[in-house]
């Protein structure tokens, strides 16, 4: 069932997917895949930075731009 | 990307055929890099955004200058460069499990800088990175190329099969599995990895994605045809490559490898050495290394590397060669703590050791490929391969008089109590296994330039020298 779902949503997307040209051959899987998990990964990784930032903000940690 | 790499007849590195970008070829025994006008925007993008700048800085890429010899082929080159050497070419079935994962999070941190300049990784080859002064250091100067806003990793495939999947294997299932890395020139298949690793680690966020779904996905398209008219512009928004970005980078950060109790990890406690004569056998090895002059030693069987240290600290560039992980993982640890930058531990079997691989067996070289050593040094080796391996004596000699010009080597006898351990379950069939059957088979490849008797045991060690 999961994996149906999963099919479906890939499905959907992958009629929007933009040429990879590359000379390495991507992977058609992985390529779509990433633009599936997308929204994910991007909101977690805000989500993240945003703590961070408050975390650093009560320990008064100043940020460190070469990282 | 060191000197003895295989060279095919066109004078060109059998290792560097896949990117139109450029190749690496030799001349007059020094190596270079010819850089294709296909590649010429990107490598200017690459100089002019100040990413080279900022990754040699942070010592994350092998440095080169520009070179004005005649190209290798005049017709499509746009540059030649001339990249630092590394001493020693060492493969990610080579590496314990932290050289391998510091070698993944390397990876990362560049792919992360070059976002930051405008540039991202083409490719994701753990072949990509080896170890300079015991850093990971990536050497494909070729390999970036400008980030075009919304578009995918194009190599997050193949990261994922050279990094995430070993690393999960060797974190979660069993360290040994890092070796399938030399049944997969192309990384581990991710349907493979997804049906080896514990059923636990379905639940990880980050494995569930990036190995399960990514292996399904992979699976589910392997057969399709996807309608190229259809294709038109889809978007992964840079804070979403970001995140993919730091989502790898904390799969990878929270895998762990903890040494058991393994046969090797103890052995230094459990040797019948004193601390007196292990003191002795450094103080005659140390002799006699200063007696080769060697710009490069393999210490084989080095176990967690005490006896490898002594050519390190006399400016040798040293490789510590064991079959244990949990030793070649202490070793390297220890390195780091200790900032010894000339020694390198990595996991070798020597009754096994590293075939050529990929095409024509010849894009990863051997061991023997990558040798000669100045000197070798086989201390407390000659049973295991004697006596455990089954191995005659003219077999050993043969091997090591390819492999170095010197070589360090002590004898154990059947009176020592380790050896007669080995052969206490089984029956000895080594008539010739005696002190004067090692030196007529050695002499007849090597000259006896020292003996000496280490005090306290039966043990002699021996400096010969190829003839």
């Amino acid at each position: 069932m999961r994996l149906a779902i999963i099919t479906a949503i890939i499905a959907g997307i992958m009629i929007c997917v933009s040429n990879a040209y590359a000379y390495l051959d991507p992977g058609t899987g992985s390529y779509l895949l990433q633009i599936l998990i997308a929204g994910l990964v991007g909101a977690a990784f805000s989500i993240k930075i945003f703590w961070q930032k408050i975390k650093d903000f009560f320990i008064g940690k100043k940020q460190d731009s070469n990282e | 990307m060191n000197k003895s790499t295989e060279i095919n007849l066109d004078g060109n590195l059998s290792s560097s055929f896949r990117d139109p970008s450029g190749f690496m070829f030799t001349r007059d025994g020094k190596l270079y890099r010819q850089v294709n006008h296909y590649y010429q925007d990107n490598f200017d993008l690459l100089i002019e955004s100040g990413l080279y700048e900022r990754l040699i800085k942070k010592g994350l890429l092998i440095p080169h200058s520009v070179s004005d010899i005649p190209p290798a082929n005049l017709d499509i080159a746009y540059k030649i460069i001339k990249p630092e050497i590394i001493p020693f070419i060492s493969y990610p079935y080579e590496w314990s499990f932290s050289q391998f994962k510091d070698a993944a999070l390397t990876t990362l941190k560049i792919e992360k800088e070059a976002l930051k300049h405008g540039m991202s990784l083409k490719d994701a080859s753990a072949y990509n990175i080896q170890f300079r002064n015991n850093q990971p250091v990536f050497i494909d100067t070729l390999s970036f190329e400008r980030y075009e806003e919304g578009k995918p990793w194009v190599a997050y495939k193949q990261f994922c099969q050279h990094f995430l999947a070993p690393l999960a294997l060797m974190s979660y299932t069993d360290i040994r599995l890092g070796l399938m890395m030399r049944l997969f020139i192309d990384g581990i298949p991710l349907n493979l990895a997804a049906k080896l690793l514990p059923s636990r680690c379905r639940f990880k966020m980050s494995l569930f994605l990036h190995i399960y779904l990514h292996a399904r996905s992979q699976d589910y398209y392997s057969d399709k045809q996807i309608d190229s008219a259809k294709k038109t512009t889809s978007h992964i928004s840079k804070q979403s490559r970001l995140g993919l970005i730091d989502s790898l980078e904390t799969a990878i950060k929270r895998m762990k490898w903890r040494p058991a109790k393994t046969e090797w990890g103890e052995y230094y406690d459990a040797t019948n050495y004193s601390k007196e004569a292990i003191g002795e056998k450094g103080q005659l090895v140390s002799e006699y290394l200063d007696i080769t002059k060697s710009n490069t030693v393999w210490d084989l069987g080095a176990n967690t590397g005490l006896f490898s240290r002594i050519a390190a600290e006399k400016g040798m560039n040293t490789i510590s060669f064991d079959i244990d992980p949990a030793a070649v993982e202490k070793n390297y640890l220890a390195c780091r703590k200790d900032k010894i930058s000339n020694m390198l531990p990595l996991l070798i079997d020597l009754t096994n050791p590293s075939p050529g691989i990929g095409w024509a067996c010849e894009e990863r070289e051997s061991l023997i490929q990558r040798s000669p050593a100045d000197t070798a040094m086989a201390l407390a080796l000659i049973h295991h391969l004697a006596i455990s391996n089954n191995l005659p004596f003219s077999h050993i000699a043969s091997f090591f008089k390819n492999i170095c010009n010197y070589l360090i080597i002590e004898f154990v006898p059947k009176s020592d109590s380790q050896v007669k351990r080995l052969l206490t379950t089984r029956e000895d069939i080594f008539p010739n296994y005696t002190k004067e059957g090692f030196e007529a088979e050695f002499t007849k490849l090597f000259t006896i330039e020292k003996c000496t008797q280490i005090s306290g045991t039966e043990r002699f060690l021996y400096l010969l020298k190829g003839k």
